[in-house]
């Protein structure tokens, strides 16, 4: 594994600035569920990445694995439960849970709308912002990788609040905390169902790599609103060259999500959510 | 005969669905709630359950309640349901009986001092599939159990499967050793050994396990428990919390035949609709069923199955596989 992640930042011409001292790594952590599901990233992955990143700086660079809680899931347990514990026990990094973090408040403007965030001192003062996501297919927003892994790194814990305007609150998010180099963990990926896929994608462009991640799942980058609109914020852009293996064998092989099954399981949810609600109605009068 | 009076202290999963159930039996008057969530009693209310107590002794000091079902985390069992026995109340309570033996014992002693009736919600007992298969145990059919592989493997209380869009908080207790007594052998495990027992009768020679601790947390998330049965059966019990996909089975296999029995599920998204718009409950829910069957032996004065020391003889049981572990 590590051997695959030198040889995708190699090729793409990457090399550390041997200034660094400061990095912070940040997987996709997501809720306590297990990297074998395609939905969060593998701990044996980023302690790859560390090994690359020790041996192509120094042993003595500071590392700093991040996560925020969220609305359902608290650091103190993912941790733990998701093997990033152990792996920094292992590998001597250290475990931040930036909601415990202390913060700055910083505004961006998105579409014109602005968006006040507390941004965490450990992604402030680091030198480096490595973003580790995995490649899933997300109601809602369609695909979720680079840009959207970004959204972990606010440290408000109640992210629900922030659904009802995820696009533009993703695109803001990278305005404020830009990723410097993104390195895909799509070993194990996440579509209609998990599939091993063996793909590593690095890129020091986050919009680039949404854009190939939503070609991978067959699903038209343009038709991807916070890809999209992150092009048009300056973020990144969307056309890349693709210097690795050829694409059609990654998407030919990703479970490509089905629209009009899942749209169906939507509006059914959803159904029966607004049937329970009049029911329990019905049940006072 | 006069209609049980029933009050539910604990509105978490398993106290909404008894909620639900409650309403919907004939001979049952729900009384009243109790629960610290304000939402929760809100939706008590809601649904035309007319007392709720923010703290559950206002409940069992209730003289309007005949019966409490307690629906609580497990280091709660102990201490309410031995409070509820001092109020001359008949209990229900969700398993594990307690946390451990010692507790367990406390409980036991209690019920031993009175008459009221205790029972403890095993509800895979009151599945039809399950059901039947005790009869057909029960008859012969299958000559003598050599083997019976019991199954019950989940995403269990840290992951719901990953296909619900919306991720659901995990209650700090079930994070905490010292208020669940275990893992996974306690949640899932407790099910299936209480069946086997039921299936194979209550002495056991001999009880071991292998525990397995995927999610690095200090108590078990999969193991597996063998029990060797005083009838001769050896029983193994398969449990984990580590999977998206939800597996409850018995498997026999006997000297005249073979079965493998599983746990209906609960319906595809449809059904649940045409449920919702009925307002009906599953009535052939071992839920439904256990707590139907419970309000019949208060009514009738019959002693309940699986009771107090069914609920020890599992306690033990568990103790001895966390003891005789296989390393």
């Amino acid at each position: 594994m590590k051997k695959a992640v030198k040889d995708s930042l190699d090729l793409i011409g990457f090399r550390f600035d041997r200034k660094t001292e400061k990095l912070v790594l940040k997987p996709n952590m997501c809720y306590y569920w297990d990297h074998s599901t395609g939905m969060t990233t593998d701990p044996k992955f980023v302690a790859a990445v560390v090994d690359v990143i020790r041996e192509c700086l120094s042993q003595d660079v500071e590392i700093s694995i991040v996560e925020s809680d969220a609305s359902a899931m608290k650091c103190r347990y993912s941790f733990k439960i998701l093997g990033y514990e152990k792996m920094a026990k292992e590998k001597n990094v250290s475990l931040v849970n930036l909601t415990l973090d202390r913060k700055e408040n910083v505004e961006v403007k998105v579409d014109n709308r602005s968006y006040e965030f507390e941004i965490p001192d450990t992604i402030r003062n680091s030198d480096l912002l490595l973003n580790i996501p995995k490649i899933k297919y997300m109601a809602g927003v369609k695909i979720s990788c680079a840009l959207k892994n970004i959204f972990g790194c606010n440290p408000y814990p109640k992210k629900f609040r922030y659904h009802s305007d995820l696009d533009r609150v993703i695109v803001a998010l990278n305005k404020a905390m830009k990723s410097d180099l993104c390195i895909v963990d799509g070993i194990v990926v996440n579509g209609e169902y998990p599939t091993k896929l063996g793909l590593i994608m690095a890129s020091e462009d986050p919009v680039a790599v949404d854009s190939m991640a939503a070609e991978i799942a067959g699903i038209n980058p343009k038709h991807v609103r916070h890809v999209m609109l992150a092009q048009m914020e300056g973020i990144g852009k969307m056309a890349c060259k693709n210097v690795g293996e050829n694409l059609e064998y990654f998407i030919e092989r990703f479970p490509q999500k089905n629209a009009k099954k899942e749209a169906r399981k939507v509006i059914l949810s959803f159904g029966a959510a607004m049937l329970e609600k009049l029911h329990s109605v019905f049940s006072v009068i | 005969m006069k209609r049980v009076s029933v009050g539910i202290i604990g509105l978490g999963r398993v106290g909404k669905i008894h909620l639900h159930n409650a309403l919907h039996l004939e001979n049952v008057n729900l009384v009243a709630v109790a629960d610290t969530s304000r939402k929760s009693r809100y939706f008590a209310a809601k649904l035309g359950v007319n007392k709720q107590y923010s703290d559950y002794q206002e409940l069992i000091q209730d003289p309007e309640i005949d019966c409490v079902l307690i629906c609580l985390p497990t280091f709660l069992h102990a201490k309410s349901a031995i409070e509820a026995a001092k109020h001359g109340k008949h209990v229900f309570v969700e398993k594990p009986l307690a946390r451990n033996v010692e507790e367990g014992k406390c409980i036991l002693a209690e019920f031993s001092k009175n008459s009221q009736k205790i029972m403890i919600g095993y509800p895979l007992l009151f599945e039809p599939s399950f059901r039947k298969m005790k009869r057909q145990l029960d008859s012969g059919r299958f000559g003598d159990v050599v083997i019976s592989c019991a199954t019950n493997i989940s995403s269990g209380p840290f992951g719901h499967s990953t296909s619900n869009s919306i991720p659901q908080p995990v209650p700090s207790w079930w994070f905490n050793k010292d208020l669940t007594g275990g893992g996974a052998l306690m949640d899932l495990g407790s099910h299936m050994i209480n069946l086997l027992c039921w299936y194979f009768g209550g002495e056991i020679d001999d009880v071991d396990a292998v525990l397995g601790h995927r999610y690095n947390l200090d108590f078990e998330d999969y193991g597996l428990v063998r029990i060797r049965f005083g009838t001769g059966t050896l029983g193994l019990v398969n449990f984990g919390w580590f999977s998206q996909a939800t597996e409850i089975k018995v498997e026999i296999f006997g000297t005249v035949g073979n079965q493998c029995v599983r746990k209906k599920s609960e319906g595809a998204l449809p059904t649940k609709i045409i449920q919702i718009l009925k307002g009906d409950v599953n009535k052939s829910s071992g839920h439904y069923n256990e707590l139907k069957y419970f309000v019949d032996c208060i009514r009738h004065n019959l002693n309940p199955y699986p009771s107090v020391r069914q609920g020890l003889r599992d306690l033990e049981i568990i103790s001895l596989a966390y003891k005789n572990q296989v390393q």
